[in-house]
């Protein structure tokens, strides 16, 4: 670390290199924090949460009973121990709310005073947050899975949304009218990403256990489906339709540059695309615990050298390496299933929400002091500890109790 | 960290939560956690190991594992950061948090771990809660997801008790519904049970009219009811006031009386009929009289009225009629006292007078106890589980009841004599409803036409013929020993009873009218047919064999009455039918020697006579098997218990070998018997040695797991026969979770999977279908099905 600070200061360095090299320290060190609490507003599963992208501050959380609650991450207090505040709810009160449980919300990616929200009560809400209210509402034949809007997109302001039905729907913002149907799966389609480097690309992922790739502008089809045997004829010839996964696909993920395509599939595994050609990677990730039979939120962190992909694993998040597959860590923290979790790029946390109706912050472990001495150590830990959970608690708690009748 | 303290530690906690007992073994723990206290690195060894007998699928083991992750939680800091780490498997593991993992089985054990843990971790969240975040959060999961109420000592979740709740609304719903349809029945069979109860009411009293004051001893338990309904309890009262109705009654009765005894000669018979009389005197009970304070009065009142009744009569009776009294009755004094000892209970017999009421009177019984009582009963029960708003209900089905029992202890009292009349009253029932009844009740009677001039002697009596006095002369075979009829004449005649009953008969005989007259003609008849076939009675018919007759003919007499019995019965064969003659076909074999129906040889002898069959036709083979004789001796071997062995075998005792001669002790009174048994004693303690009990052996085996040879001793037969034997169990200290338990539902599949029974069944489901398939395996609609 002093290394990276000399050479920056001397400008020896790529400024990102000082960035990276501390993004990814902190990635790696990934802990449940007693400083950070969420506020405990959903009395129900959360299903989903979307951080920000503009001032990476607040965050949106939807429930599984309906209720939207929005989130002030940002801790000006000036404090360690920090309880996210709710800054704004639509509660089961609300006539607005969403009647059956939230799937996916998005912020509106340019701008925080508009956010979207779709539900298991086939309608796509667009709200607006101060009022919270909704400015508009699609309403769709079936359930909605999922909905995403691209994050780059200047040219164009479309909602794709997965439904009951197979077919994509292209919602145009501008308009407020549902304008384009993208017609291949053959099932419900769980996930829909756009991709962060070409506006007109867009993923999905369906039941069929396909994944298909389009462009917006061609409306006679996809582009190309993924294909997990990489167009081995031996496999696929007897095969009418390209796989990407044996069971059906929940989730899809876009690496934050773009080039990179994650799914998930509810054969346990997770897989990494090259999302311009559509090629299996090949990375073996090894067996991902995967039971959701709706969609499944993940995340793939964006700024560090090697990047990590954050996957609910039944009650606890599993953090891979991106390009290596290895298991980076395990964030064990929910008390059931986990849901959803999104990354926060510019501070390196990570939030998840699961069924426990919880939402966890994890926040990057404060770099202990250096030890020289080794008989300290325990006391070291347990004033850093202390530190940060306050004295009266530390002192008393984090003692051993051992009688001396036990002598 | 010391290798050695480190598998002690492990020793201790493998002990310590093997032990199946409830709590900890405190020096044990003492020294884990001495042990603990050294180094972090052993507390994590025990944490690993703690967890690990967490896993384990027995609530005992958890149990007492959770008991010493308790113990360290609130000691180690160390110990606190792993666990609350792992906290989620903690949770799943002791607070079953996780519904696909129920804890395991002891259940008992499980539900108080629960309780434990939950309050734990109340505890601990109290303690710890604000530096360990995560304990904090499953705190919050149980409170707020699992809804678990830390407060309720029964530590259930929301959905158990949402599940206890609908539970209750069911049955509480399906009581309502018994209730409503009991109250149904009830009002539907109201009008019916009234109807038995007054006519059994009424029976009761044409049995036993009021007048004899059974009505007070009886109707008290008609009080005691108290709530009948109005129309009912006046009746009631109605019959209260009847104990004096009775002492009047009484006394009546007893002037009544005592005329008739000053009246004839007649009197002592009338006397008789009286204590025989249905309508028995009645003192009351000593019960009664406890019961009731009037009731001792009324005793003493009757004692009075008894003195006075016979002061009073003798007074008035004139002077001869005293005469004639003191003459007949042959008492010395008209100033007796007449102690008439009544039981307290009531006889009442049956007769043809009061035959229909009786018959009556158990119908209307049966009907009680089979249908109304048990129908009542089943009420009582169904309003008593409802709760207060049935009350009234309630009272009812108990006045019903209470009426019922009261009335069939009434009818108890009486004391029916229904023997008598048992035929009478299944043909009055089967002749009314057939269905009533079970055939049993009628006896098979060989079908008889006319006259029977052969009466089995248990039938005489019947038939209003004198006993035969010799039972061997029953009349079994014609040919056999000489009939000897009954005598006319009792040799006995010694009471004047009989005598008068002779001198009646012999009128009765002299009326050609009576059916006694045709029976001493009958009688007459069979003598003389009788009489030849009687070779050596030589008696004149109808004398009396009495020993007074000459000695010759008694003791002919008595030698074919001794004889008589003895002698075989032999099937007689050819030579006794041919006996005298010359048999016409004996020993003689026909031949034929051509096969052909026409071509006869002529010179050829069909018959060829055989010496040897002759002889044979000539000869006869009486078997005769010889006599058994009962065994007389026992076994008497000693039994160890001071008893000697009962078995009367003949030769050899299953249990004791051959029998032979012993003392009183049972021990052989032959000196070789005894070193032979001795010996043999010998054998048996080599192989068995006293002290080794088999079942105490067996049962201390299973307490602690170690082998001590009883399937040895029990025997290769047996042990062997069960299979590879139980495995050596591990932990004999925790509850069997294997054992299953004795519940009817697995006795049942005991019985209904067993392998033979499922084979059985299949073999018949095979052979059905094999017959539609035979039956209709051409026709094609048939086919598909």
């Amino acid at each position: 670390m002093l290394g990276f600070l000399s050479a920056r200061t001397a400008g020896l360095d790529d400024p990102l290199r000082l960035r990276r090299a501390e993004s990814t320290r902190r990635l790696l060190s990934l802990e449940l924090n007693h400083g950070r609490d969420v506020d405990r507003i959903h009395g129900n599963g959360v299903n989903c949460l979307d951080i920000e992208a503009v001032e990476g501050r607040y965050m949106l959380s939807g429930g599984a009973d309906g209720v939207i609650v929005i989130y002030d991450l940002e801790n000006y207090s000036g404090k360690q121990q920090y309880t996210c505040k709710a800054v704004g709810t639509v509660g089961r009160s609300s006539r607005f709310a969403h009647k059956f449980s939230v799937e996916t919300v998005q912020w509106y990616p340019f701008d925080t005073g508009m956010f979207i929200s779709s539900s298991f009560d086939k309608t796509m809400k667009v709200w607006d947050t101060e009022t919270l209210k909704p400015a508009d509402r699609f309403i769709f034949d079936g359930n909605v899975y999922c909905h995403h809007m691209s994050p780059i997109a200047r040219k164009h302001s479309l909602v794709a949304v997965g439904t009951k039905n197979p077919k994509l729907q292209l919602c145009d913002l501008k308009s407020g009218s549902r304008i384009h149907v993208l017609q291949g799966h053959r099932a419900e389609i769980l996930s829909v990403r756009w991709s962060p480097r070409y506006e007109h690309i867009l993923a999905t992922a369906s039941v069929d256990s396909t994944v298909r790739l389009w462009d917006v502008r061609r409306a006679s089809g996809s582009l190309f489906t993924l294909d997990q045997h990489n167009g081995d004829k031996t496999k696929a010839a007897a095969e009418a339709v390209n796989t990407a996964h044996n069971g059906r696909v929940n989730g899809l993920c876009f690496s934050g540059d773009g080039l990179y395509l994650v799914t998930t599939g509810t054969d346990d595994r997770m897989r990494l695309w090259n999302s311009s050609t559509g090629e299996n990677t090949l990375v073996n990730y090894g067996k991902v615990s995967n039971e959701s039979r709706k969609g499944l939120k993940f995340a793939v962190s964006g700024g560090c050298s090697p990047d990590c992909v954050f996957v609910p694993c039944g009650s606890s998040v599993a953090a891979y390496g991106l390009h290596s597959g290895e298991l980076v860590a395990t964030l064990r923290g929910h008390y059931n299933n986990v849901d959803c979790c999104d990354f926060h790029p510019d501070y390196q946390e990570l939030y998840t929400g699961g069924k426990d109706c919880n939402i966890l912050a994890w926040i990057p472990a404060l770099r202990g002091p250096d030890v020289e001495d080794d008989t300290h150590v325990r006391k070291d830990a347990a004033a850093a500890a202390a530190s940060a959970a306050g004295p009266a608690a530390a002192n008393s708690a984090f003692e051993d109790a051992w009688s001396s009748e036990e002598d | 960290m010391d290798l050695a303290q480190r598998d002690k530690l492990s020793e201790l906690v493998e002990e310590l939560t093997t032990s199946g007992q409830q709590q900890l073994n405190q020096e044990k723990m003492k020294e884990i956690k001495k042990i603990c206290k050294l180094s972090n690195d052993y507390v994590d060894h025990v944490y690993h190991s703690v967890m690990a007998q967490l896993d384990k699928e027995h609530a005992e083991i958890r149990l007492s594992a959770f008991q010493i992750a308790s113990e360290l939680f609130s000691r180690s800091h160390q110990f606190r950061t792993r666990l609350v780490d792992n906290f989620q498997e903690f949770l799943e593991l002791t607070v079953e948090t996780d519904s696909d993992q129920p804890l395991p089985p002891p259940k008992e054990v499980a539900k108080k771990l629960k309780i434990s843990a939950i309050k734990t971790v109340q505890s601990w969240q109290a303690t710890y809660g604000s530096a360990y975040k995560k304990l904090a959060l499953g705190y919050h999961f149980l409170k707020h997801v699992k809804k678990v109420d830390f407060n309720d000592v029964e530590a259930r979740t929301v959905a158990e008790r949402t599940q206890v709740e609908e539970r209750q609304r069911r049955m509480e719903r399906i009581y309502r519904d018994r209730v409503e349809t009991a109250a149904q029945e009830m009002e539907e069979s109201y009008q019916e049970i009234e109807t038995t109860v007054t006519e059994m009411k009424s029976c009761l009293e044409l049995l036993l009219p009021d007048e004899f004051g059974l009505s007070d001893q009886l109707s008290f338990g008609d009080v005691a009811l108290g709530s009948l309904e109005p129309a009912h309890r006046h009746r009631l009262e109605d019959e209260l006031p009847c104990t004096s109705q009775s002492l009047t009654a009484e006394g009546a009765l007893w002037k009544e009386m005592e005329e008739n005894r000053g009246s004839n000669e007649r009197r002592e018979e009338e006397y008789e009929k009286k204590c025989l009389d249905p309508r028995m005197e009645k003192k009351p009970s000593p019960e009664t009289v406890v019961m009731e304070g009037t009731a001792i009065k009324t005793n003493q009142d009757c004692e009075g009225k008894e003195a006075d009744g016979d002061e009073e009569e003798t007074e008035m009776d004139d002077v001869p009629d005293e005469d004639v009294f003191i003459r007949n009755s042959g008492l010395i004094s008209h100033s007796y006292n007449l102690n008439i000892s009544v039981e307290s209970d009531l006889q009442v017999k049956e007769t043809e007078d009061n035959e229909a009421v009786v018959s009556t009177l158990i119908d209307l019984h049966r009907l009680i106890t089979t249908k109304h009582l048990p129908a009542v009963e089943s009420w009582v029960q169904v309003f008593t589980k409802i709760g207060p708003e049935q009350q009234q209900l309630l009272r009812r089905a108990l006045d019903l009841k209470n009426t019922l029992a009261f009335l069939l202890k009434k009818e108890k009292l009486l004391h029916i004599d229904y023997k008598t009349r048992i035929r009478k009253v299944t043909r009055v029932a089967a002749e009314g409803e057939e269905d009533d009844e079970d055939e049993d009740d009628f006896e098979e009677v060989p079908e008889k036409e006319g006259f029977e001039p052969h009466i089995p002697d248990h039938l005489r009596e019947e038939y209003g013929l004198e006993p035969l006095p010799s039972t061997a002369a029953a009349p079994t075979n014609q040919r056999s020993p000489p009939k000897r009829l009954a005598p006319l004449v009792s040799p006995t005649p010694s009471s004047s009873f009989a005598a008068r009953r002779m001198k009646r008969r012999l009128e009765e005989e002299r009326d050609p009218t009576c059916a006694a007259a045709t029976l001493h003609l009958l009688k007459g008849q069979m003598r003389p047919c009788t009489g030849p076939s009687t070779s050596v009675s030589s008696e004149p018919p109808g004398a009396p064999p009495s020993t007074a007759e000459g000695s010759q003919t008694a003791s002919s007499t008595s030698s074919v009455g001794d004889k008589a019995p003895d002698a075989p019965i032999v099937p007689f064969g050819l030579d006794l039918y041919y006996w005298g003659q010359k048999q016409p076909n004996a020993g003689k074999i026909i031949k034929s020697t051509s096969q052909h129906r026409f071509w006869v040889p002529n010179e050829v002898d069909e018959e060829t006579e055989n010496q040897e069959v002759l002889a044979e036709s000539r000869n006869r083979y009486i078997s005769f098997p010889g006599k058994f004789t009962p065994v007389s001796h026992h076994c008497n071997a000693s039994l160890g218990n001071g008893k000697l062995c009962p078995r009367q075998d003949r030769v050899k005792c299953p249990f004791h070998g051959v029998i032979i001669p012993r003392d009183a002790q049972g021990q052989p009174s032959r000196a070789e018997d005894r070193v032979r048994e001795e010996l043999e004693e010998m054998r048996r303690r080599k192989m068995h040695p006293e002290w080794q009990d088999v079942e105490l052996m067996q049962d201390i085996e299973a307490a602690t797991g170690e082998d001590l040879g009883s399937q040895r001793l029990l025997g290769k037969g047996k042990g062997r026969g069960k299979g590879k034997g139980k495995s050596k169990q591990k932990y004999p200290n925790l509850s069997d979770l294997k054992k299953s338990a004795d519940t009817s539902r697995s006795r049942l599949e005991k019985k209904v999977f067993n392998k033979s029974s499922m084979r059985r069944v299949t073999a018949v489901m095979n052979k059905i279908d094999g017959r539609k398939h035979e039956k209709f395996s051409n026709q094609f609609n048939y086919a598909l099905n």
